[in-house]
């Protein structure tokens, strides 16, 4: 590895924790969508801070990029308190808008700005390590580093000043008012380290590849832990793993590196979002037809149950009466032979005394509306789940 | 340049004929169905759809290894199509809310898509240039061939939604409903969004991935400022739509170095900032005016009724007071008292007032007139 490998992964770790950071609380208050929003919106801001300054990096382009996404968001919500449309349709018109006279301010401008659009969009962290920062004649690294840096230092300051403040409001802002945090203030302090983080971060990745990096994951994150805690800190793992796998995706494949992090990012979250324990598709689709046996099962204890007549309690009669497939009444039989609740004698299906007092139960917790109790029942009574 | 010469040149010059029939054509389509998508709360839908493309086009590339405009876009709807499902998947199977999964979803994919163009660039293949004019749109890449492609799209579009105009409309506003009633809505809902994600397509190599969106949404959220009905709403945004496409061409046209996407998006802003604050029932204008009236109006009641609570004391409605009396009270000032003597309520002499027999009945029938009124 070269000293600009290693420099390039090291600058897009550190982007990959500054965004994960603010992503988090983006994802859990429902406002990932203004991360998108800034992200276009910071166009203009950008393009008046390169006219005065004619660089890039400048600690004066950044804050106007940022107050330009402050701007953003107070637009959208502007729009949405006059209620003429919802908010999604505020956040849609405002960012294209302001996205757009970005671009036309770069478009009339052409001859005399070196700033282009897919520069902006897209990013180029291959080029990174090639714009140094000297101290005094002293190459101490790449500039982007230091800003990407340094933003991640004030985050991370701020994170662990105000995480209680956040955690209360992010999760219950009615009692955060209550408890006297103002919630305009830390909802707006949110909004100005993202936007800050989005610009800081551009130049490097690109902005399409920040919202990836705010979102993803935290998302992915999101499908594993229901703790906040532990959220922020798997987010900040699959960020790096993906922006370090990311560039050697780039490496091999000679094409984008914002775009293979990005790839990576959909890799690792498609992998959770199939395979997470409890939230991935996989498990909710076998919990949901585990669940559909179950209640089967319970309906079919009940009508052994309801009827002591021999006919209606006939192996055959199942798929007749209730009109279940066979392979779904067999399913069922044999759930419940092995759970111990019923026993066949010459085809006549009967309770057994455990079943009996299974059903007995079930049918308590029905009559009196606390049907979520059945749940808990079947964990006493089930040997074997369905 | 004046505007009879443009419009003159509108009709002979081949280029800017055709950029000005495909930008009129997309407007209105985009406005049509984006009507469908604001009031469906699925505004940003289109912008993750149009990055949602990207990927799309970029395999149609890979795997043909041509440049026909058609084959793209067909690879373009396929992967908007799968963004859009897998979008409806996340929201329904995980407990990942909608907008985590719009962003996620448009992220992933446009990153993808990027990595995928990258990769192309970098090919021995000369005929890659130009994928990239899919991000930003180029107009002035429109052939004749592509306005036709769109006519028919908008055609068919206009057919189908002729067709199921009452099951889009029901389904719009009472989703329960329209169930009860037996229609199938999974189908009329994959039908609209496919129509939806059709029209973004269509406009990936006018305006690009990145301003799609606000073609969809912009001439929608000013059409609905000026109507409730929906038909008038999906009439009017077509008509913004095209405008927004015809003005926009023509100023991108008369200028140096302004592309056409950009100037078409502001233009259509400018009728949603334009319908924002002058559109007579909803617009901030006449809101806040009608705000005023009814302050004034307030105002005024309430010191009539505090000079009827003093007058009610005196046996002699007419009994004259000082006006001083009134000044500690809210809602008083030299200018109401003024409008209260010219609606003939009060009569002042010198520094006193006093209470007619018109305003004493008035105010004593404030509240009563008010409640059968509201009645």
């Amino acid at each position: 590895m070269s000293s600009a490998q290693i420099e390039i992964q090291l600058i897009a770790s550190l982007v990959a924790i500054a965004c994960a950071i603010p992503g988090t609380f983006l994802v859990l208050r429902k406002m990932a969508m203004i991360s998108d929003a800034i992200s276009h919106s910071i166009l203009p801001g950008i393009v008046i801070g390169f006219f005065i300054t004619q660089d890039l990096n400048s600690p004066l382009l950044i804050f106007l990029a940022a107050l330009t996404g402050i701007i953003t968001v107070v637009l959208v919500e502007y729009i949405q308190k006059t209620g003429l449309v919802k908010e999604d349709t505020a956040i849609g018109l405002v960012f294209p808008i302001l996205f757009s006279i970005g671009v036309i301010m770069i478009a009339k401008n052409a001859n005399d700005v070196h700033l282009d659009v897919d520069a902006v969009l897209l990013g180029e962290l291959a080029f990174a390590p090639f714009d140094r920062m000297l101290v005094y004649g002293v190459d101490v690294g790449p500039k982007s580093l230091w800003i990407i840096g340094t933003i991640l230092l004030i985050t991370v300051a701020l994170l662990i000043a105000f995480f209680k403040e956040l955690k209360v409001s992010t999760f219950d802002a009615g009692l955060a008012a209550s408890l006297g945090f103002s919630p305009a203030i830390i909802h707006y302090g949110l909004m100005a380290v993202s936007s800050v983080t989005t610009v800081g971060a551009f130049d490097a990745v690109g902005a399409i590849l920040v919202v990836a990096l705010m979102i993803s994951p935290a998302a992915t994150a999101y499908l594993l832990t229901n703790n906040l805690k532990r959220m922020l800190v798997y987010a900040v793992c699959f960020g790096v793993i993906s922006a370090i796998s990311g560039y050697w995706l780039a490496h091999f494949l000679d094409a984008s590196i914002a775009g293979s992090i990005t790839t990576m990012l959909g890799v690792f979250f498609l992998g959770v979002y199939l395979f997470a324990p409890n939230k991935g598709i996989i498990a909710v689709m076998y919990r949901e037809k585990q669940q559909r046996i179950e209640v089967s099962l319970l309906t079919f204890l009940l009508h052994l149950k309801n009827h002591k007549e021999k006919s209606e309690r006939h192996v055959n009669h199942l798929n007749e009466h209730i009109n279940w497939q066979k392979v779904r009444s067999k399913t069922v039989l044999d759930l419940a032979l092995k759970n111990n609740m019923i026993y066949i004698d010459k085809h006549i299906v009967s309770l057994t005394e455990k079943g009996e007092g299974f059903t007995s139960k079930a049918i308590t917790y029905i009559i009196t509306n606390k049907d979520a109790q059945i749940e808990d029942m079947k964990d006493d009574f089930f040997l074997f789940r369905g | 340049m004046d505007i009879t010469e443009y419009i003159k040149l509108v009709f002979t010059d081949y280029t800017l004929r055709t950029i000005t029939l495909g930008t009129a054509i997309l407007g209105a389509v985009t406005g049509m169905l984006g009507s469908f998508a604001v009031l469906r709360k699925q505004s940003l839908l289109g912008d993750a759809i149009s990055h949602a493309a990207l990927p799309g086009i970029a395999i149609a590339f890979l795997i043909t290894g041509a440049k026909d405009g058609n084959i793209l876009l067909l690879g373009a709807l396929v992967s908007g199509l799968i963004g859009t499902f897998w979008i409806r998947g996340i929201i329904s199977k995980t407990h990942l809310k909608s907008d985590t999964a719009l962003g996620l979803i448009l992220s992933l994919f446009f990153g993808f898509g990027m990595l995928l163009i990258t990769f192309i660039q970098k090919q021995p293949n000369a005929n890659q240039a130009g994928l990239d004019k899919y991000l930003f749109g180029q107009a002035a890449t429109l052939v004749e061939r592509d306005v036709w492609m769109m006519a028919l799209v908008t055609g068919i579009c206009l057919f189908v939604l002729l067709l199921f105009w009452k099951e889009f409309k029901i389904l719009l506003f009472d989703a329960d409903y329209t169930k009860t009633l037996g229609f199938n809505t999974k189908f009329i809902d994959i039908l609209i969004t496919t129509f939806i994600v059709l029209a973004i397509v269509l406009g990936l190599q006018t305006v690009g991935v990145v301003l799609m969106s606000a073609m969809l949404l912009a001439p929608a959220a000013a059409a609905r400022q000026w109507t409730n009905s929906l038909s008038v709403m999906v009439f009017l945004a077509a008509i913004f739509g095209a405008f927004s496409g015809v003005v926009g061409t023509a100023i991108s046209a008369s200028e140096n170095n302004l592309s056409t996407g950009p100037v078409i998006v502001l233009v259509a802003g400018v009728f949603v900032i334009f319908s924002f604050i002058f559109s007579p029932s909803r617009g901030l204008l006449f809101k806040q005016i009608r705000f005023i009236r009814n302050r004034r109006d307030l105002q005024l009641q309430k010191t009539l009724s505090f000079m009827f609570h003093i007058a009610e004391t005196h046996e002699n409605i007419g009994h004259p007071h000082a006006i001083k009396i009134l000044n500690n009270f809210q809602g008083f000032t030299k200018g109401s008292l003024q409008k209260l003597v010219q609606k003939n309520y009060v009569k002042i002499h010198g520094a006193m007032w006093s209470l007619t027999e018109e305003g004493f009945k008035t105010a004593a029938n404030l509240y009563n007139q008010q409640t059968q009124k509201n009645e």
